[in-house]
This record gives structure tokens, sequence and C-alpha cells, in this order.
């Protein structure tokens, strides 16, 4: 068997060394002596150790010193210090230096292995804090959050569970519990005792015998649990999800001291959560200030580009048709001019986009209908779309609130959308297109509508630049790679959001979200 | 008599395709290529028309057009640019202007535009 913890013992008296090194050592702590504080230091420096019990007095180093000396070689060791004729003053001196706690000699044994008990826990609370803080990514902290609360609770089974975003609790990590069965009922019991917390529920929540609870009536397979702890997860707006505990021996009671530990941990994970969660949002944010300031950089540039672009480009353009009045229609140098022509157009359309994409032309905001700029865009399309088979698909709200947008704009953003599901059904296919009010009257509404086909949907290589300016999918001459960049420019000028989301083979969906004035 | 033409733009390439565009429609053509020599052009010769860019090195071409405006009131004033800020209303507020086209255009557009104002 591993010991408990490695433990040094410093002592200038050999008799007292001994007799603490005995009674940890009998307790299952595996120890190591030190006769004075250089030899403390130099042994602290070689191996690992949990704790030190260090006299204070001591010839050469002092205690004092070689506390410091320890607490610098690693900052995580807990020290006890023990005084023969201490004064308050050196005890409040250690403490200040890092000491867990002090002991006056002479001292019983059951008060020094309390003592050492709790300095331990102490320090695994410690090294779980690090832990669960260590990462901000949602299944690794997770996992941690499980593993840790097993541990220090001696529980046979922990889980953790989350509502989703409809509000549907489900398992995010479980340790000791069977796949099949054996979550379906622990899920069960969680989601019953998730739907009885409320905002001021109490941290911890102890429940003996679940099986016999008129509070899971009805859930079988609970018969094997003893035990069972609830640790609420709540963020501002209240629970979020819960932390189960189940201990399986009839006789393994949680003590005043398990829920203590249980009520700390609870805390801690809840401290960690939200900060994993801000952490997130903070970098979401960046990343979006990000692409808005590359968006405007690009923005101004294509401003000066146009103006310098389209002077020559103009002058391409007449002299290819003055060229062009002057020779016969049959000639090869006629079919070539047109060419030049066409390019010079294409030229054009290009500068236009990206022109319209930053932002240079001013938006015209009034209150508009969503629905009504949707049909309206629909008509412009609906003859094309009949061409290519594809079946338009409405499922528009009715007596939506209007929004402030620019009507051209946000008709040039679904026509952009609508054409994109057009190439993406080359044989044909389904346009389904909604709208829907999100939020209560009391919060902030959005209105939220959604353009999707049933095409060859979006790789998930592609899928982090579908929103990039020049990124294209489509053949060389077919489209500017423009579209769906002027389409984030224009949303997000209106303050709106929109997003992509598909898998291959299944489609295609965008989604825009236009705040509600 | 011959419709006169005053083509204003620091871009060569613009006013050689613009002349010949029009001169094959008869129309006599004078060109400028900043808005001081334009304004001095104003001075020595009469002019049914003037199409004017928008952005030269030495004055705003909107600027051009309201010195334009004030000596010669009867005057028909083109704008063309290469820079839009808004294809709606290209012009500052306070600028008017019988006829705007946007580079790049062709032939027949100038064409088509020169013959509606001064028919």
């Amino acid at each position: 068997m591993t010991a408990k913890a490695n433990i040094l013992v410093v002592d200038d008296e050999p008799q007292i060394a001994e007799l603490i090194s005995y009674a940890l050592t009998s307790n299952g702590y595996s120890v190591s002596v030190a006769g004075d504080g250089e030899t403390a230091v130099k042994l602290a420096a070689e191996g690992d150790f949990d704790l030190a019990i260090m006299d204070i007095q001591m010839p050469g180093m002092d205690g004092i010193t070689a506390l410091g000396e320890l607490k610098k070689l690693d900052p995580e060791i807990e020290v006890i210090i023990a005084t023969g004729h201490g004064t308050m003053g050196t005890a409040i001196q250690s403490l200040r230096k890092g000491a867990f706690d002090y002991l006056h000699k002479p001292f019983d044994v059951r008060e020094l292995l309390g003592m050492v008990e709790r300095a331990l826990e102490k320090r695994k609370f410690n090294d779980i804090t690090r832990a669960i803080f260590s990462t901000v990514k949602p299944e690794e902290q997770l996992r941690i959050i499980v593993d840790s609360v097993a541990r220090i609770l001696k529980a046979e089974e922990s889980l953790l569970v989350l509502s989703d975003k409809g509000g549907k609790p489900r398992i995010a990590v479980s340790e000791g519990v069977e796949d099949g069965a054996p979550k379906e009922q622990r899920l069960a019991m969680c989601a019953r005792a998730l739907e009885r917390l409320d905002g001021a529920s109490k941290p911890v929540i102890l429940v003996e015998n679940p099986s016999e609870n008129k509070d899971f009536a009805g859930i079988d397979g609970l018969q094997g649990l003893k035990f069972s702890l609830f640790l609420p997860l709540l963020d501002e707006s209240g629970p979020t999800g819960l932390i189960n505990i189940n201990r399986l021996d009839n006789g393994a009671h949680f003590t005043e001291d398990d829920l203590q530990r249980a009520r700390i941990f609870g805390s801690l994970v809840n401290l960690a959560l939200r900060n994993s969660s801000l952490y997130r949002r903070l970098r979401e944010t960046q990343e979006q200030l990000i692409q808005a300031e590359k968006m405007s950089a690009l923005g101004q540039l294509a401003g000066g580009l146009a103006h310098e672009i389209n002077n020559p480009l103009s002058g391409i353009l007449g002299l290819t048709q003055l060229v062009l009045e002057n020779t016969p229609k049959d000639s090869q140098n006629y079919a070539d001019l047109k060419d030049i022509e066409k390019a010079v157009f294409r030229c054009k359309k290009i500068i236009v986009s990206l022109l319209s994409f930053s932002r240079q032309e001013k938006e015209h905001l009034e209150p508009c209908s969503i629905n009504e700029i949707i049909e309206e865009t629909l008509t412009l399309c609906a003859r094309q779309m009949e061409l290519q088979h594809i079946k338009i698909e409405r499922r528009l709200a009715p007596g939506l609130p209007l929004v402030n947008a620019d009507f051209q704009q946000l008709m040039q953003v679904y026509l952009n959308l609508f054409t994109n599901a057009r190439d993406a059904m080359p044989d044909g296919g389904e346009l389904t297109v909604t709208t829907e009010l999100r939020g209560d009257q009391a919060g902030p509404q959005t209105i939220v509508s959604s353009v999707s086909d049933s095409g060859s949907g979006i790789p998930p290589e592609i899928a982090g630049k579908l929103f990039d300016p020049f990124f294209t999918t489509k053949p060389v001459g077919q489209g500017t790679g423009l579209g769906l960049s002027v389409c984030l420019g224009i949303i997000n000028s209106h303050k709106g959001k929109i997003a992509a989301e598909g898998n291959p083979g299944k489609g295609s969906t965008f989604t825009i979200e236009m705040p509600v004035p | 008599m011959a419709r006169k033409v005053l083509i204003v733009d620091d871009e060569e390439l613009v006013r050689k395709y613009v002349r010949r565009a029009l001169a094959s429609r008869g129309w006599e053509i004078t060109d400028a290529s900043n808005g001081s020599e334009a304004l001095a052009a104003l001075e020595s010769a009469d002019f049914d028309a003037v199409i004017c860019d928008l952005k030269m090195p030495d004055l705003r071409g909107e600027e051009v057009i309201r010195r334009m405006r004030e000596r010669h009131p009867g005057l028909k004033i083109v704008a063309i640019t290469g820079s839009v800020s808004n294809l709606k209303s290209p012009l500052l507020p306070g600028v008017e202007v019988e006829g705007f086209l946007i580079k790049p255009f062709g032939i027949d557009e100038i064409r088509d535009l020169m013959e509606k104002i001064v028919p």
C-alpha cells in the first residue's frame, strides 16, 4: 500500500523526532527526519514532501528561516510549526511566512494527527483547485471535476449533469457509472433533483436510499445507491445543472466533514465554471473585434483601390468599345474585344461588391418588416428557382415586430443567401425560409430568420472561412468570394448576427438574428 | 452649330475615349486635366456642357462645379467618378448636376446622357 502522504519531521531533539515519526508511521504516513534546518532544506530539495513538521528553535538555521526556504522550494508544501516555549509572536510570524498552523510542545499525539490530517486536506483541496482552474476547455474541466469529487468524497459514482439550451438535462461526464440503463436511471434521478432546485437552494442536498425517497418515485434501478449527494451548479440566472455523488456501501454514511468538503467543493466548481465561461466569452468578443478590424481595414483599402482601378478600367472599357465600332463583327478581333469588354464588366461587379462590403455606403435605417423583405427578395428569385426545380418552402411567422434596417441592404443579404442556396442545389431540391420571434417582452427580443437548402452542405474544413472576404467554392469567374462577407458586414452594421451551420450531405442553414428595437 | 463640351479629368485615358466617343457624334471638344484649367477654359470660350471628374489633384470636383454654376448659370454639368461613397446621392449636399456616371462607363452611356442633356 502506498503511503497516505510524505512527511518531513525536523527537530534537533532526536527523542521528539522519533516520537513524532513513530506516531505518523503507524498511521500510514511515510516519514523522513532531519536534525536541523539545513538538512531539512537539503532533503526537501531532493524529495517530494506534502508536509513538514518543524521545530522552531534549532541550532544553526532556525525554524522560521527553514520554513521560508521550504516554501521557496515548493510553494505548495504545508508546514506545521512546533514550538517549545513559543510566544504568540513567533507563532504569528510563522503563519505570516505561510505555515499551516502551530503546535505547542509538549503536544498530544491525537492533536498532532488531527492537525496533520487537516493540513493534508488543505493541500489536497489546493491541488484540486489548481487542477480545476488549470483549464477552460469544458470537456477537460468537467472531467477533472468529476474525478476529483469522487476522490475527495470517496464515492463509487460521480456525475455532472448540465441543462442544454432547451433546458433538457444531460450527463456531461460521469465516473463509475455503466453506460445504458444505469446512466439513464441516474439521469432521471438528477433531472428530478434539478426540477426541485430553485435559485436559493442549499449548496448540498443529502438523500439516503434514493430508491425509497418519494422525490424519485417511479425511477427504477436506484436500489444500489445508499447515500447520494447533489451539489447544484448555478449561474446568474439560476440552476444550470448539478453534480451527483453516490456511495454504494450501506455503512458509508456521509459525515459532517464530508458535507463540509462537498460544500467547499461545490462553491469551487461554481467559481471555476463561471470563470471559464467568462473567459470563453472574452475570447469570442476578442475574435469578433479582430474580425471587425480586418473588415474595416479591408474596407478602407477597397475604397482607395476602387478609385485607382476604376479610372484605368474606364479607359479600357471606352477604348475597347471604340475599337469595336470599327471592327467587322465576324472577325476574330471582334470576338476578342468582346471578351475584354466582358472582363471589364466582371471587374466592375467585383469592385461594386467590394465597395458595398467595405460599408462605405451609408445605410438608411427605417422600420422594416423582415417578412416583407424576404417575400420581395423571393419574388426576384422565384423564376430562377423554378427553372432549377427548387421548391420554395415558406414558414414565416405572422405579426412579427418591425426592425430598424436598410431595406435594400437586407434584400441584398437574402438575395445572396438565396443565390448560394440555389447554387448548392444544381439538381433541384428545397429551399426553406423561416422567421420567428425569440425572447420575451420583458427581455431583449430578436427576429430569427433562417435560409436552408437541401444541397451538399458545408465541409467542416471550410466552415471557419465562409465569411472571409474572397473565399469561394465556386469555379473561377463565377463567384467573387465577397457575397457572404458582404452579408456579414451588413448584418454586423445592423447589430445583428449571422451564422452558418451544415454537415456534408445534409444541406446548409444560414441564420440571421436581428434585434427588435 | 456644333455643341461644345469641356471634359475635365486628370486621367488621360478617360479624356481620350470620351473625346473620341463624342467627337464621332458631332460634338466639339476641349479638355482640361484639372479644376483650375477647367475654370480658365470656361472664361475663354462658351460651352454647352461640362463633364467633370469629382476627384482631381488640385480642387475638389464639387468645388469646381460650384464655381462653374456661379459664373455660368446656363451650363449643363455631368459629374463622373470612380470612387463611389454613396450610389444614391453621390454628391455633397447643395451641389446639383444634370447627370452622373460611375466609372467604368461605356461609350454609349456617355453619348446617350449627353444627347439627353443637350438635345
